[in-house]
């Protein structure tokens, strides 16, 4: 089981949205990190034969995916970003769509598309119109559909866009629970949201890979420490612009900030402990998606 | 498998609100269709009185049918004997009483022989009162006559000329005669209908492919297994079985509804009692199936063409708006460029006016072979309808996939 791209680039009007990217995947998850528009969904759009790269290629096991066609699509379940769905059908007959155009005998459809709605929470809304659920429900039959043919390959993009805290621990759960059997990628700009299942990060900036490893890896390579101090409200701006900064947290003696920093930025600063998120903040300047952002 | 995906293909169709409410209304407009044409049919009793609606088209067939059989010579110089006296009788308006009593029961037939008397000139009803008793009952060897000269002037070559003689060969003469009021008054409200199913369902169509162009659905469906082969084909079987479903729905309805009232007495009767020299020998019943034929190829091929122009175009917007350029805008066009009127006499506008078509003498040529027009185009948009559709399976199979 073996999911390789090589040298893969994808252009729009001679615009790069993915370039020149490489990389082997087996089974287990991956999370595919970076900003909006750093070319993720691009990357994932080629993985699931959605679109063509312009250069390079992605083997399955040594073949070409879209020469494989419908025996490579057969293995992949795919969650687009902003996951559209049939407003008028039910939950049901949606999953039963779904199902059939993936090739699902009716007797096997029906008895996973009921077994991958209790999974989801969603059995008893499966007789309601897709157009009367929330976005939350909504994502969440999104996950469903893309697990209706047990795929080894299943490409999740920003999965957990729209799911409340508590849907986001279990979705997360969910996959730790899937990525055992198969290839998961995962893509997202919250970091939390696979700080602690990926086995492998992809860092992805400005259409290509700009660090790839785990957890660890990415966090020991960053050549900045994280520093905690509390600094005077009127000098927070000073400090913005001055540094990379985190959070920032209102106290009664001032302003809490979570730096990142070379030297310390104050006398008082306390170096603490690196997180992704700050790895993040790092390498793409900016702070990752906020845990709750919805 | 592709059962299933049918089957859920149709449900996705069926179950957008707005196809339901698009579907309703032109079922609908199928029934009033029906009412109208119900209501329109006019019959004159024996004491002059006006009836309209359901029963007069009954009676009105009832009374024509004194004359039903063989229209022979001896019928004809009665009719035309018949027609003289009223007019001497009364020189400036036959009342009512009498029109019921007597002319509205042969009004078809002396239609027929003002028909037959004026071949290639402006209808004029003055002939009949110049006609002698004898020239009346001589009236199919004038017909005759007139046939060979008709085919003489339309064939202008000898394979044209061979393939009018050969229709007008299969004309029986005499005529035999039966009420067409249903017929008549159907034809007109069954074209329009077949303009407005053609136009709608050209527009429902859209919708299967389009539904499919939004984010992120696009992504599920040519990701999944089927998504770039069987499922294009279940979408291109959800088109043509819409097509079917709602065409003979639509007509059904509308014919059901009026012919049950109405009656379908003429059935058999030579269309040439409306029009003697036309190129098409055939009866009433043959002259609808003809137009309900013709107007279920319009609509496939209207399916077909939007069905190209949303997965070429990617969006319903232009798609949509074919079929009514088609069907409603294309005819009018034509009559401002008298010029191209070949091209405009093999558009598929033609099935949106076979009413007109029908009496016209147009028959073209390639090589040898002579083909009538009507023939011709419904062979040639059932061929592209054919044809069409692969095409429309090759560019939605392709969606995303640019050759580099």
């Amino acid at each position: 089981m073996e999911l390789q791209f090589k040298n893969v680039s994808k252009k729009f009007d001679n615009v790069y949205a993915v370039k020149d990217v490489s990389y082997t995947m087996g089974k287990g998850v991956y999370g595919l990190l970076g900003v909006n528009g750093a070319g993720k969904t691009t990357l994932m759009r080629m993985l699931c034969t959605v679109l063509n790269p312009t250069e390079g290629n992605i083997t399955w096991d040594g073949k070409d995916i879209f020469k494989l066609g419908a025996t490579y699509r057969e293995k992949l379940g795919y969650l687009p970003q902003d996951f559209g769905y049939y407003p008028d059908l039910t939950v049901y007959d949606y999953m039963m769509y779904i199902a059939s155009i993936k090739g699902l005998r009716p007797i096997v459809a029906k008895k996973r598309s009921i077994q991958l709605l209790e999974q989801v929470g969603l059995e008893k809304y499966k007789k309601r119109k897709m157009r009367t659920l929330s976005g939350g429900m909504i994502r969440r039959v999104g996950i469903a559909q893309a697990m209706l043919n047990n795929p080894h390959i299943l490409v999740l993009d920003e999965p957990t866009a729209g799911l409340d805290p508590n849907e986001r621990i279990r979705f997360r759960n969910l996959i730790s629970e899937l990525s055992a059997e198969r290839l998961v990628l995962l893509s997202t700009h919250i970091v939390s949201d696979i700080e602690f299942i990926a086995n492998e990060i992809i860092m992805m900036k400005a259409g290509g890979f700009c660090y790839t490893g785990t957890s660890e890896q990415i966090i020991s390579s960053m050549s900045m420490s994280v520093w905690n101090c509390v600094v005077p409200q009127k000098e927070i701006s000073n400090y913005i612009e001055k540094y990379k900064v985190g959070n920032v947290k209102a106290t009664a003696g001032g302003v809490e900030l979570r730096i990142l920093s070379q030297t310390p930025p104050t006398e008082n600063a306390i170096q603490e402990e690196a997180t992704l998120e700050d790895a993040f903040l790092s390498y793409f300047g900016e702070k990752a998606g906020d845990r709750n952002d919805a | 498998m592709i059962e299933m995906m049918l089957k859920y293909e149709l449900k996705k169709f069926f179950s957008k609100r707005i196809n339901q409410i698009i579907i309703v209304i032109v079922f609908l407009i199928g029934i009033i269709g029906a009412l109208l044409a119900i209501g329109s049919v006019r019959y004159v009793d024996v004491e002059g009185r006006l009836h309209t609606g359901g029963m007069a088209a009954r009676h009105l067939s009832e009374d024509q049918n004194r004359w039903k059989g063989e229209l022979t010579s001896k019928e004809i110089e009665q009719i035309v004997g018949d027609v003289k006296e009223l007019a001497n009788d009364y020189p400036e308006e036959i009342p009512n009483s009498e029109y019921g009593r007597t002319g509205q029961s042969y009004e078809a037939i002396t239609n027929f022989i003002i028909g037959i008397l004026t071949p290639d000139t402006e209808w004029d009803d003055r002939v009949l009162y110049q006609l002698s008793k004898e020239q009346g009952a001589d009236i199919y060897t004038f017909y005759q006559e007139n046939m060979k000269k008709m085919a003489e002037e339309y064939g202008t070559t000898s394979e044209k000329k061979k393939l009018i003689e050969k229709e007008y060969d299969t004309v029986k003469i005499p005529l035999v005669y039966e009420s067409t009021v249903s017929w008549d008054t159907m034809l007109m409200y069954t074209q329009t209908y077949v303009i407005i199913l053609a136009v709608v369902i050209g527009f429902l169509v859209t919708s299967i492919f389009s539904s499919e162009f939004r984010s992120g659905i696009e992504g599920v469906f040519f990701s999944a297994k089927y998504g770039r082969t069987k499922a294009i084909k279940s979408k291109i079987l959800t088109g043509i079985l819409m097509t079917t479903v709602v065409y003979w729905i639509g007509m059904g309805m509308l014919n059901m509804i009026a012919f049950s009232i109405m009656g379908t007495s003429g059935f058999f009767t030579p269309y040439q009692i409306s029009d003697p020299y036309s190129i098409y020998s055939m009866t009433y019943g043959e002259y609808y199936l003809l137009m309900l034929l013709g107007g279920y190829i319009a609509s496939l091929f209207s399916a077909s063409i939007t069905m190209l122009i949303t997965v070429k175009m990617r969006g319903s917007n232009v798609a949509a708006a074919v079929p009514f350029f088609v069907f409603c805008l294309l005819p009018f066009i034509g009559r401002m460029f008298p010029g191209g009127a070949i091209f405009f006499d093999l558009m598929p506008s033609v099935f949106a006016n076979i009413i007109e078509y029908v009496k016209k003498p147009l028959i073209f040529q390639l090589g040898g072979l002579a083909f009538r027009q009507l023939p011709f185009v419904m062979l040639l948009y059932s061929v592209l309808f054919i044809i069409i559709l692969p095409f429309v399976y090759r560019v939605y199979r392709h969606y995303g996939l640019k050759k580099s």
